[in-house]
């Protein structure tokens, strides 16, 4: 788009526009309430000889990972002490069932994963469609780093041989003599 | 009265649409009686705006349970402050309090702009009334506060306790005038564009409502923090929500317009970037409109879902049309007229800044919709949380940081190696220092590290303008240093207090990598039982229950826990925390319980306590948290607030000239600032 766009074509980039929103409007997710009516338990068997898998900040640490499905978009550790939630203390009791039936972090974030979809993890996995996820707003302002660069360089080339007027930066005056000047300048003698 | 306030709002929506109409006629026609009508007609639906808005605050405080709004977000014993907050809890009151706003800016920005702006006033007015008539018709069709039940309720619903907060019941209204104070620089830039009238002349009056829009922004941001910190209960003050973004977006981009628009002023450039980002920052205002009120993304924020979701969108795509149109087919106008002559300038420090900040406003728009573009591609539903966000912006707020420092000391068109020692060889060394002994008293987290090391760094820059600048006035002038000081800022409004907005930015991420250090452990506590803990800053804490009780308050019964606290062996006080149980006027419970946070905030630390539940008779389950730096956030946020403030304050017309080669070099400028202050 060098010069201006003419009517057509804006149009139809505006219909093409319209098309897609109108389309997309379909897909938008809806929420699930905070009552828990969609709670499923995650549970396994404990480990023969099981011993507790992890200590409890790690767990912690853990649950911090696992999006409570209620609308609070908080993890189920931040959750469950804040919320009216009927998500995050069940999720909570879950997860100590599996850390004390001595499954890993990744065994238990497998089995939430499983029940529960991907939706359930606080950032998707770095894999397939999520990348563009992950990689898309380091590429925009790569490419807006990139056009910056471009544009000084295309102005550079340009105006390169324009005169530069004098600034207050290009004095190379002490303190002193710029009081000086402002003195004689304002003629008040201050 | 409130009959009157109905009626008031369809009148409203006449005038409007009567305004809109002969506005646009009148400029394209060059007929001064139309235009002049379209403005008495806009006038005319600000004072029927006012009118409907003042029936509703009369239906809600006689509590007039035959309207659907005032029985479903009050109720007879809800305390009188938040029966008048309870204006805006809902959609549909919330969506007439934004008319208001509209309205009453939308008035101001007439008045006070039609002499200086005589071309542009029509088109001014026509806009602004088309997004007043869009938001009355969406409230008087699609979000109606005045829709009536069919019968009277004895009581009303109430209001949900987590919105029964003094923080939230002033954080909305200034959200809400920031948000809609983005309409009046998109009303002049359409304006602007549609005349071709592209110079300097539009840029004055964008300015001085885009700085409204920002300061109410700012503040209503914060305090939506402090609101969600010490409510909600889950120990932060920033999640990512959808709604927490829709915030932001806006003051991303209009920070980055309140910049970029020095550029033009100074050097005539970035006029095609500067019209975008006042377009983006309002489309991102009824975007973060749309979000919040279609249901469309998953939010403890979010209105229920309704059909003005619909009417948003709608509009938000005529809205982008309009403007691409606008844009696209006066690229010619917006040529540059002067170009950038180095990558070392104070010109190429601003585009820095404005790609971090615009960068920072897409990654959180797109984190934000990418759940909905992932289910729409893939067909299943992704979260993204704060993880997503923090990986993203992190290191881009550092760099934002690291830019608030160079920026304002590098010169324009291009900086000289001896400009750049001179100005950044003491603040370096400052960051350096604070850096290393950070580090050397233990501190090994890395983002917290750089952090402080470049809040060292921008504090230094900003002593050594502020030190500059009072030591010139002292030698000159003769002026003791306070004095000097408050001539000093108070001269040059927008330049120091575009440092105090520095200030306060600093001061923010001191506060933002405190979070690094914050410990919490749940905890279960019998009355007499105690738990010892360790905080950040090595002090030893004691936390002794004396008990659970239960009693019945105004609306709400209350299960309260108190701990006796001990700080090194010494008494620190009690720490409240409840479950409040809200019910209407017979005793009913209203809502489901929320809990009411015990704080004990100080300047380094807050200690945090939620009574997450009781069991059997007094066994308590706690969350303690040790929050380090938690009120550097708001003090940051306050002074960022005053430094917009001092920024638009009116400048007082000086006599004559005010310093001489100050005058011959650079007309606006105080003379103090620039014996010995780099420009």
């Amino acid at each position: 788009m060098g010069a201006a766009m003419d009517r057509r074509r804006f149009l139809t980039s505006a219909a093409v526009l319209c098309a897609s929103a109108a389309g997309s409007t379909r897909l938008l997710a809806q929420g699930t309430s905070m009552d828990g009516d969609g709670y499923l338990p995650v549970r396994l068997p404990p480990k023969p000889g099981a011993a507790p898998s992890m200590t409890s900040n790690e767990r912690d640490a853990l649950e911090r990972q696992i999006a409570c499905p209620c609308p609070c978009t908080l993890d189920i550790f931040t959750c469950r002490t804040s919320m009216p939630c009927g998500f995050s203390p069940n999720l909570h009791r879950d997860v100590m069932a599996l850390v004390e039936g001595g499954y890993s972090g990744d065994e238990i974030m497998h089995a939430f994963t499983e029940v529960y979809g991907e939706h359930i993890l606080m950032a998707p996995k770095r894999e397939g469609f999520n990348l563009v996820g992950y990689v898309a707003p380091f590429a925009a302002i790569g490419t807006g780093a990139l056009a910056i660069l471009m544009m000084l360089r295309r102005w550079r080339r340009d105006g390169g041989d324009q005169p530069t007027p004098a600034t207050v930066d290009g004095v190379d005056a002490t303190d002193d003599e710029l009081a000086r000047l402002d003195a004689a300048v304002r003629g008040d003698g201050r | 009265m409130i009959l009157v306030g109905e009626l008031s709002l369809w009148v409203a929506v006449l005038m409007a649409g009567w305004s809109a109409t002969v506005s646009f006629a009148g400029g394209g026609l060059r007929r001064p009686d139309l235009v002049a009508s379209g403005e008495r007609a806009l006038y005319a639906a600000a004072a029927f705006v006012v009118l409907a808005a003042a029936g509703l605050w009369t239906a809600l405080l006689t509590h007039d349970f035959s309207f659907k709004y005032v029985a479903s977000f009050t109720s007879a014993n809800l305390p009188k402050a938040y029966t008048i907050s309870a204006f805006w809890g809902g959609q549909a009151g919330s969506m007439l309090f934004w008319c208001l706003i509209l309205g009453i800016y939308s008035a101001l920005a007439v008045a006070t702009s039609r002499r200086a702006n005589r071309e542009l006033i029509p088109y001014v007015t026509g806009t602004l009334a088309v997004v007043l008539l869009f938001f009355l018709m969406t409230t008087a069709l699609g979000a109606n506060p005045y829709e009536r039940l069919d019968f009277i309720p004895p009581d009303g619903r109430g209001m949900n306790p987590q919105l029964q907060n003094p923080g939230m019941a002033i954080h909305p209204p200034n959200l809400y005038l920031g948000l809609v104070a983005t309409t009046v620089p998109f009303a002049f830039a359409v304006a602007a564009l549609i005349t071709r009238r592209l110079d300097a002349e539009w840029l004055g009056a964008v300015r001085r409502w885009a700085l409204v829009s920002w300061f109410f922004l700012t503040i209503g941001i914060t305090l939506g923090m402090w609101w969600a910190y010490v409510e909600l209960g889950w120990g932060g003050y920033w999640a990512w929500d959808p709604v927490e973004n829709a915030s932001l977006l806006p003051w991303l981009t209009g920070t980055a317009f309140l910049h970029s628009i020095m550029i033009q002023e100074k050097r005539g450039m970035l006029r095609k970037w500067n019209v975008t980002l006042v377009i983006t920052t309002f489309l991102l205002s009824i975007l973060g409109t749309f979000i919040t009120r279609s249901g469309i993304i998953q939010s403890v924020h979010s209105f229920a879902q309704s059909p003005v979701g619909n009417w948003f969108a709608g509009f938000l795509v005529l809205a982008t049309i309009v403007s691409a149109y606008l844009v696209s087919t006066r690229l010619h106008d917006l040529e540059a007229t002067a170009s950038l002559e180095s990558m070392v300038s104070r010109e190429a420090a601003f585009l820095y800044n404005n790609l971090v900040l615009v960068g920072m406003a897409f990654s959180v728009l797109w984190g934000t919709l990418f759940p909905i573009i992932s289910e729409a591609v893939k067909g299943n539903k992704i979260t993204v949380g704060a993880p997503f966000f923090n990986q993203v912006n992190v290191p881009l707020g550092l760099l934002l940081l690291l830019l608030t420092g160079v920026g304002p000391l590098i010169a324009w068109r291009r900086a000289s190696v001896s400009n750049l020692k001179r100005q950044f060889a003491a603040p370096a060394l400052a960051g350096v220092a604070v850096g290393a002994l950070l580090f050397a008293l233990g501190m090994r987290n890395a983002y917290a590290l750089v952090s402080y090391t470049l809040a060292g760094f921008v504090l230094a820059t900003i002593a050594q303008e502020f030190a500059k600048g009072v030591g010139a006035r002292h030698r000159m002038y003769g002026e003791s240093l306070p004095m000097a000081l408050v001539r000093l800022v108070a001269r040059n409004r927008r330049r120091y207090g575009g440092y105090v907005v520095h200030l306060g930015i600093v001061v923010l991420f001191c506060g933002f990598a405190g979070n690094a250090f914050k410990k919490e452990v749940d905890v279960t506590l019998r009355t007499g039982e105690s738990y010892a803990a360790t905080d950040p800053f090595g002090h030893e804490w004691t936390f002794t229950s004396q008990g659970v009780s239960e009693y019945e308050a105004l609306n709400r019964f209350v299960t309260a826990v108190v701990l006796e606290t001990t700080r090194d062996g010494k008494p620190a006080g009690l720490i409240t925390s409840e479950k409040r149980q809200h019910v209407d006027s017979r005793g009913v419970p209203t809502f489901e319980p929320s809990t009411e946070v015990g704080l004990r905030e100080s300047i380094n630390m807050d200690i945090y306590v939620v009574l997450a539940g009781v069991t059997g008779e007094d066994q308590a389950e706690l969350r303690i948290a040790f929050n380090p730096l938690v009120w550097w956030v708001w003090f940051g946020g306050a002074i960022m607030a005053l430094g917009g403030l001092i920024v638009m304050w009116p400048q007082a017309q000086r006599r004559g000239m005010q310093s001489g080669y100050a005058a011959v070099l650079e007309p606006q400028h105080d003379p103090a600032e620039h014996a010995g202050v780099e420009r």
